[in-house]
């Protein structure tokens, strides 16, 4: 149900006239930005936190075979079955077979951006299974037949109203009233049924502990303990960039998460999963599957974006982001959208079908300044704008002015010469202090006015005024 | 006019002027070369000077932003202290340069030498100098935009609100998201022009909000962008980068008037 | 080449041929971990039943003390009737709950979809956060923490731990249970515009009954 793919700045100029997703993004993002500002300033400790952090991430990512096999022994130990994914074929293919191998027909899925970066929501589909999305962003998006927009609330692109029409027409019974509360209640009715009668769960992971084996789930509804705990199988589709050494090193991470992602302290239920049901235990899945995927990510820890790795999805990169904040997370045509999207994005996608992400940002730097655990994204994007013009892939007249005004720049005297009569040109083309329009900057004064020059250059008069200066009294 | 004759035994200022304030508003550049003055400087303004680079290097075009980082490391090194009146050609100094040259044997140290002494100018004017304006008065409601490389790369916040403190008469008016961009994003504002209008036009938005008289920013990129919209808009706020107010040269025309 | 081969020689590749020993990294690893209370939140209160119940009240979780387990059902029975609940409820199958009275209460050791109230033991509260840990086992399922509307944890003042590392601590070495879960509040969703609804899947209240002297 994708729409078909646009370019980046179609779908950036469809999401700027788009005045209700605007108040959307407004409401989730404004709120989330506010309440992680507070949240950070009741922990004085928040910038050691933070370098902390990313010690423990870095420290994984330095030894992550160590950690991957120290975690397929106990995960293994534990009773659950590791599965390791090059890319998200592979991803798709092992976690369907269990499917199809459980003669699975309902697939409940506790909300993972890991499990639609694979694209397993279209795997399932195409094996003909039927899958809930339990998660109540993720819910919405379901009905609406749309891929999330952001990594933390997936269906912050709809309005309440928009929601109210896609529960009036999607459950049965209707809810009553399309205040957030009644309707969060229709859909707890509705999911609960699906919840007690699906053969298959599918959870994603926050945190793989390299010492117990445990995968780790936080969430705030609490579906995904509801998801994981009734089916006969678990299966947990998890990035091999998701390792800790051990549980407290998890909660090192878990104080930033929270915080960083929605201004809490902590989630509702962290939940730390080890294998199947015990003998005799009151309930729980009997197998437990763990897929891990690399799709991308073993290369990154090869080149220049290997500090990516430390991402710990929390999202307060792009609740800061101006550029998001303005087009929203579909315009970006990944799944992942934002600063960490803009990144990632490339790794899965290919450069030449997003090289526009790297350069849709002023490099303003909010988000690596916001972010738990110290990603230079500005430095990353910068990264791929490098990558972009070594393999050419800006555009011919971009690369051709550019070079022409390096060319000037390498040489003072001809620049000053070249700013004289630039300067000049462009007194002639404005009247009263402003240049309404400029051939050459369309995008410019399409939607603001250039200030004219004042006249002769700096050099010119500083000049002037030194000679001057020499004249004996 | 200077005020003050340069102290002889002050130290050795070389004044980046950046391409734009030599082409779009010299007067910035005078302001500089007054306040370092008044400050205790020797100021000179290297003639090997054109633009740091940053146009090149947010392009991805590394090869011509190094060319131009060792152009003006040569033009700079023999001084003290490099002074810039903008925070994102100084933060390009200060960081890219030793990043685009870590890996030349023979730049890179002369590179890591030049950052050490680069500074933005009102950190200069305070951190370095202890400077205060005397004696300057403009009756007038400001609010202020913090240019994001400038806050973010160097930390520029506390030290132009110092100096503007001095300034009698002025009347400081906080700004509502005054350290989220602008929009501007140097050539990004051209390649996305929507998104970039989209955020410009809420900073707009904010400007208006606070009825200062005066909007005032360390960066002229930033400036012409914010002025440029307010000015389509039809707004009357007058634009100025921070050190004309301090150097006492408000009672000019502001940006995109006619003297 | 197996995924998993290709994988490990991916990371081997980049990483390059010097690495340390299995127990460097462990000692690295620990490193990262000293010295914690330097990137901690201080608890809200310096006693720990004050702290962690100004953290759970926070977040709409509910608190009654009690002097002993004996109290428990008389506690139980002050929430069924400020809530205008029947005396009935879902109980943990533990022996620690079973031996109470629960004279007019009627308890069922099962589950129905849509329990109205649920009853369990706490294996720890978290002081730092206001969470409770609960433990799968033969005497607890899992769904008594998350089907039931209303649910209701039982908690002793001497199982209260300061810092979430003290959990970590706890379980050193432990035999782990399937599955251990923090419990941080009713369950909450601002999914819809980010208005905060309570009861999104699992219990809409949290109640806690402390029990110590």
């Amino acid at each position: 149900m994708d729409a078909p793919q646009l370019a980046f700045k179609e779908r950036a100029a469809a999401a700027l006239a788009d005045g209700a997703l605007k108040i959307a993004i407004e409401r989730t993002t404004g709120n989330a930005e506010r309440k992680r500002a507070a949240a950070v300033a009741a922990f004085p400790e928040f910038e050691a936190a933070r370098a902390r952090g990313k010690a423990i991430k870095d420290h994984v990512i330095a030894h992550l075979d160590h950690y991957l096999e120290m975690f397929e022994r106990n995960a293994t130990a534990a009773g659950a079955q590791v599965h390791w994914a090059a890319d998200d074929a592979e991803a798709r293919a092992i976690v369907t077979r269990i499917c199809l191998d459980a003669k699975a027909r309902i697939v409940t899925r506790s909300k993972s951006m890991l499990g639609e970066e694979i694209g397993l929501p279209h795997a399932l589909a195409d094996a003909g299974i039927e899958r809930v999305e339990t998660d109540l962003a993720e819910h919405i998006i379901q009905l609406a037949g749309e891929r999330p927009s952001h990594i933390v609330w997936p269906a912050m692109h709809r309005t309440r109203e928009q929601v109210a029409q896609l529960f009036m027409s999607g459950h049965d019974p209707a809810p009553a009233a399309d205040d957030p509360a009644t309707m969060v209640q229709s859909a707890r009715r509705i999911l609960r049924a699906k919840f007690l009668g699906a053969d298959v769960g599918i959870s994603g992971a926050n945190f793989l502990v390299a010492d117990t084996g445990a995968t780790c789930t936080v969430t705030n509804e609490g579906n995904a303990e509801l998801t994981t705990t009734p089916p006969r199988i678990h299966i947990v589709t998890a990035g091999i960039e998701k390792l800790v050494p051990s549980t407290a090193h998890a909660f090192a991470l878990l104080r930033l998460l929270v915080r960083s992602a929605t201004g809490g302290e902590m989630t509702q239920y962290t939940t730390f999963h080890h294998g199947p049901k015990r003998a005799g235990d009151a309930d729980g899945p009997e197998e437990k599957h763990i897929v891990l995927v690399d799709n991308g990510r073993t290369r990154m820890l090869g080149d220049e974006f290997r500090a990516m790795l430390r991402c710990i999805r929390c999202g307060a990169c792009m609740n800061h982001c101006v550029v998001y904040r303005q087009i929203g997370g579909h315009a970006y045509g990944g799944t992942y959208p934002g600063p960490m999207g803009a990144v990632l994005t490339p790794v899965l996608d290919g450069l030449a079908q997003s090289r526009d992400l790297a350069h849709a940002c002023t490099m303003n730097g909010r988000c690596a300044e916001v972010c738990p655990v110290g990603i230079p994204l500005p430095t990353l994007l910068r990264a791929w704008r490098r990558r972009s013009w070594r393999e050419r892939l800006e555009p011919g007249s971009v690369r051709a002015g550019l070079g022409l005004w390096a060319m000037v720049a390498r040489r003072p005297r001809l620049y000053r010469l070249a700013s004289r009569i630039g300067v000049r040109a462009l007194r002639l083309m404005g009247r009263r202090g402003w240049v309404r329009s400029l051939p050459l900057a369309k995008g410019w004064t399409a939607y603001r006015d250039m200030p004219r020059p004042s006249g002769r250059t700096f050099m010119e008069q500083y000049r002037a005024e030194q000679a001057g200066r020499r004249t004996p009294e | 006019m200077p005020a003050t004759l340069p102290d002889p035994a002050g130290p050795r200022v070389g004044l980046f002027v950046t391409c734009l304030v030599d082409a779009m508003r010299p007067g910035i550049g005078f302001a500089a070369l007054q306040l370092l003055e008044e400050a205790g400087c020797r100021v000179e303004v290297p003639q090997g000077q054109t633009c740091c680079g940053q146009p090149a290097l947010n392009s991805g075009d590394d090869r011509d932003a190094a060319d131009l980082a060792r152009q003006t490391i040569a033009a700079f090194e023999h001084c003290d202290h490099v002074v810039l009146p903008s925070g994102s050609c100084a933060g390009t100094m200060v960081h890219a340069y030793p990043e685009l040259l870590a890996h030349d044997p023979a730049w890179a140290p002369r590179a890591r030498a030049l950052a050490a002494k680069t500074h933005e100018i009102t950190s200069f004017l305070v951190d370095v100098m202890g400077y205060r304006p005397q004696g300057r008065r403009l009756d007038a409601t400001a609010t202020y935009h913090d240019s994001c490389a400038g806050l973010r790369e160097l930390g520029i916040a506390a030290q132009p609100r110092a100096l503007l403190a001095e300034v009698e008469g002025l009347q400081m008016r906080p700004l509502e998201g005054n350290d989220v961009c602008c929009g501007f994003g140097g050539t990004f504002c051209v390649k996305y022009p929507r998104i970039s209008d989209a955020i410009t036009t809420e900073k707009a938005q904010a400007i208006e909000r606070t009825a200062a008289d005066i909007l005032l920013a360390g960066d002229l990129g930033c400036l012409m962008n914010m002025a440029g919209k307010l000015h389509r808009r039809g707004a009357a706020t007058r634009c100025f980068h921070t050190i004309e107010v301090l150097a006492g040269r408000a009672d000019g025309p502001a940006i995109g008037e006619e003297g | 080449m197996t995924a998993r081969e290709r994988i490990l020689a991916a990371i081997r590749d980049s990483l390059g041929p010097r690495r340390a020993a299995p127990q460097a990294v462990a000692a690295e690893a620990a490193a990262l971990l000293e010295n914690p209370q330097a990137t901690r939140p201080r608890l809200a209160a310096p006693d720990l039943a004050e702290a962690f119940a100004l953290k759970a009240t926070a977040l709409g979780t509910t608190i009654d003390h009690v002097p002993d387990m004996a109290g428990v059902p008389a506690a139980l029975r002050r929430y069924l009737d400020a809530h205008g609940l029947p005396p009935a409820l879902a109980l943990q199958p533990a022996a620690e709950l079973a031996r109470l009275d629960w004279d007019g209460i009627a308890t069922r050791p099962t589950l129905a979809p849509d329990e109205p109230v649920g009853l369990g033991l706490a294996v720890w509260g978290i002081a730092e956060t206001g969470s409770l840990v609960i433990h799968s086992g033969p005497d607890n399922p899992i769904l008594l923490a998350f089907l039931p509307l209303h649910h209701v944890m039982v908690l002793r003042r001497d199982h209260l731990l300061a810092h979430l590392e003290g959990y970590a601590a706890a379980m050193q070495g432990a035999a782990q249970p399937r599955n251990a879960i923090l419990i941080t509040g009713p369950s909450g969703t601002t999914d819809i515009e980010g208005s905060y609804v309570r009861g999104a899947h699992g219990p809409g209240f949290l109640h806690v009954i402390l029990v110590g002297p």
